[in-house]
């Protein structure tokens, strides 16, 4: 047995809460409750949208999105400008987040997540379905999990494509 | 259907505005594949995308599918991917290395420059006069081809000024580029981004050297960065980078002015010179002085003295030295268009200045980010306000008419925000589409 499949074994208890976290992150996701959705990432969290199939990292390549706590501020205080025309009419979405999967997790509870994600991305008369994986770097912390990564890779990120102002 | 006859499209652009069929109608669009899409000098890729032999590179020119090949003897290639023999693409992905091109269908093999190899069941073709050995059964090399600084171009029509004339002063962008590399040298690193467009091709093309845009458009961009940092800013803190792209994008309309605007035969144009909306940003440690290793320091200055902001090279390429970007414009129906991104490493440089350009790409031409969904909008809203046929019929290219400043060269330069690219570049469009590309 490998040693990350000894971790999750040892584990299998927090799947549940894990899940949940899941379920809750895509919530306020789609119920715009951005400041909410931003106060889950650890300080120094990322978030990333890779651009290439299997792309390894985001200095050598470009991202649809690579936002640190500033950019994410920047994108989440433009949704409410008055001027923010791209945003006009506002998109609305569905995120469904399905079989997840505890890659490693250790001893203090800081795991490694992947699971799969439909997002039904609507606007302006227009409904598009983006889907791909999603893997989530987990901190354990008093308060619950915070997190230092979410990466959502599109099955299509090479593809051309329009507008997307949302977070996957 | 009755064909637009010239004299139709002649009235459609006056010398201060445009009719709006230029953008919506179908008939222009094809007319303007064949006579401007047909005759330019369009891009097609970098060398360092087939840097070994058998390296292979797909994409269109216009609407036309090619291939760039690396040969063995190292010369690059620009073919039609098009199988000779029942006109099958032979390649079918956009990347790859092969020793042999081979079709998919019934097997007919090529060389990687183009030479027709091998065909199943070759006795059979005997005294035909097609297949092996004859010229028209190998894959098609396009009419023209050329390459300036390791940018290759094509052109699908066999007349025409050669490609260092016909840059004209925008040769001069693309030598900044390689200039700003210690090495001399750029490459290719990573995938693009494709942008798909629900407008036309020219709506891109006429924006990025419209300098009375981006104040107005990137405000919530551009103006929350500015906001978001003040909040957030520590006095110890080093401003980052991420804000230095952003905030100048709402310059005030003076900035843009000053900027200036210059504008070259066959419809080429650029803004800045002198300053851009780039010009600002921190030094990279340790680059300047690799420069100057490089170059010495008279030859550095006058290197860094070239603040280009946007380049267009009418129809098809448009470059940002400073960022070492370029976005290539791939027309697909006359309310359809690509806008494809790539970035260059400049050999040599330190790895900062490379990310940094990732992160402005990242930042401004992202699909998924802030300030190029704003321009995205703007097309998007002026391709479905032109449909409204009765409330008028024209576009206005009037700022600054008559201001313009023509020298003996053949440049024209005016004030940033003037409408001069514009009228530039519908007098270029008229070159190509009513006097078979000759140009005064």
């Amino acid at each position: 047995m490998s040693a990350r499949m000894k971790a999750v074994a040892k584990a299998p208890a927090d799947l549940r809460v894990i899940e949940q976290f899941l379920y809750h992150e895509a919530r306020l996701l789609d119920e715009q409750r951005w400041d909410e959705w931003d106060a889950l990432f650890t300080d120094a969290g990322v978030y990333w949208a890779p651009a290439s199939p299997d792309q390894a990292n985001a200095t050598h390549n470009v991202s649809l999105i690579y936002e640190n706590a500033l950019l994410r501020a920047v994108r989440i205080k433009r949704f409410r400008h008055p001027n923010a025309f791209s945003l006009q009419p506002r998109p609305r979405t569905v995120h469904a987040v399905t079989n997840v999967m505890l890659d490693s997790m250790e001893v203090n509870g800081d795991c490694v997540v992947t699971s799969r994600f439909q997002m039904i991305h609507y606007r302006r008369e227009k409904q598009d379905l983006f889907a791909g994986t999603y893997t989530h770097h987990l901190r354990s912390s008093p308060e619950g999990y915070r997190m230092a990564l979410k990466k959502a890779e599109l099955v299509n990120c090479d593809a051309p494509m329009e507008s997307v102002l949302v977070y996957f | 259907m009755k064909s637009l006859s010239n004299e139709q499209l002649a009235t459609l652009v006056q010398s201060d505005r445009v009719h709006r069929r230029v953008y919506t109608d179908p008939e222009i669009f094809e007319l303007e594949m064949e006579r401007i899409w047909g005759r330019a000098w369009i891009y097609v890729g970098h060398e360092s995308q087939v840097k070994q032999a058998g390296d292979y590179f797909a994409t269109h020119v216009g609407r036309q599918p090619v291939i760039m090949t690396r040969h063995r003897d190292g010369k690059v290639h620009v073919l039609f991917n098009r199988c000779a023999h029942k006109g099958a693409q032979v390649v079918g992905d956009t990347c790859g290395k092969a020793q042999q091109l081979r079709c998919m269908y019934h097997g007919w093999t090529y060389d990687t420059d183009g030479t027709l190899l091998n065909t199943p069941g070759e006795e059979g073709y005997a005294g035909s006069g097609f297949g092996k050995g004859n010229p028209a059964s190998n894959l098609q090399h396009v009419p023209r081809a050329d390459s300036y600084h390791g940018l290759v171009f094509a052109s699908l029509s066999a007349e025409g000024p050669p490609l260092k004339t016909w840059l004209s002063g925008a040769a001069a962008s693309i030598d900044n580029l390689v200039d700003r590399s210690p090495d001399g040298k750029i490459e290719i690193v990573g995938g693009c981004f494709r942008y798909l467009h629900d407008s036309n091709w020219k709506m891109f093309i006429e924006n990025l050297n419209d300098a009375m845009h981006p104040m107005v458009v990137h405000q919530s961009s551009s103006g929350t960065a500015k906001r978001v940092f003040q909040d957030l800013h520590k006095e110890t803190d080093a401003v980052p980078f991420e804000l230095e792209m952003l905030a100048p994008f709402t310059n005030d309309y003076g900035f843009f002015e000053k900027m200036g605007l210059t504008a070259w035969k066959y419809g080429h144009s650029v803004t800045g010179g002198k300053i851009s909306i780039h010009s600002a940003y921190s030094p990279i440690p340790g680059y300047a002085e690799m420069m100057v290793a490089a170059y010495g320091e008279e030859r550095v200055k006058q290197i860094f003295a070239v603040n280009r902001h946007n380049t267009v090279v009418y129809p098809s390429f448009t470059l940002k030295g400073a960022i070492t970007s370029v976005r290539v414009v791939k027309p697909i129906a006359v309310n359809k268009t690509v806008i494809e991104s790539w970035v260059f490493r400049q050999v040599g440089a330190p790895e900062e200045l490379f990310t940094r350009s990732i992160t402005y790409c990242n930042l401004i031409n992202s699909h998924a980010n802030l300030v190029g969904p704003d321009d995205w909008e703007a097309y998007h809203r002026v391709q479905a306000g032109l449909s409204a046929q009765d409330a008028g019929e024209w576009i206005s290219m009037h700022r600054y008419k008559g201001q313009d400043h023509a020298l003996p060269d053949g440049t024209t330069e005016s004030a940033g925000t003037s409408d001069m690219v514009f009228r530039h570049e519908y007098d270029t469009w008229k070159n190509y589409m009513l006097h078979n590309g000759v140009f005064p």
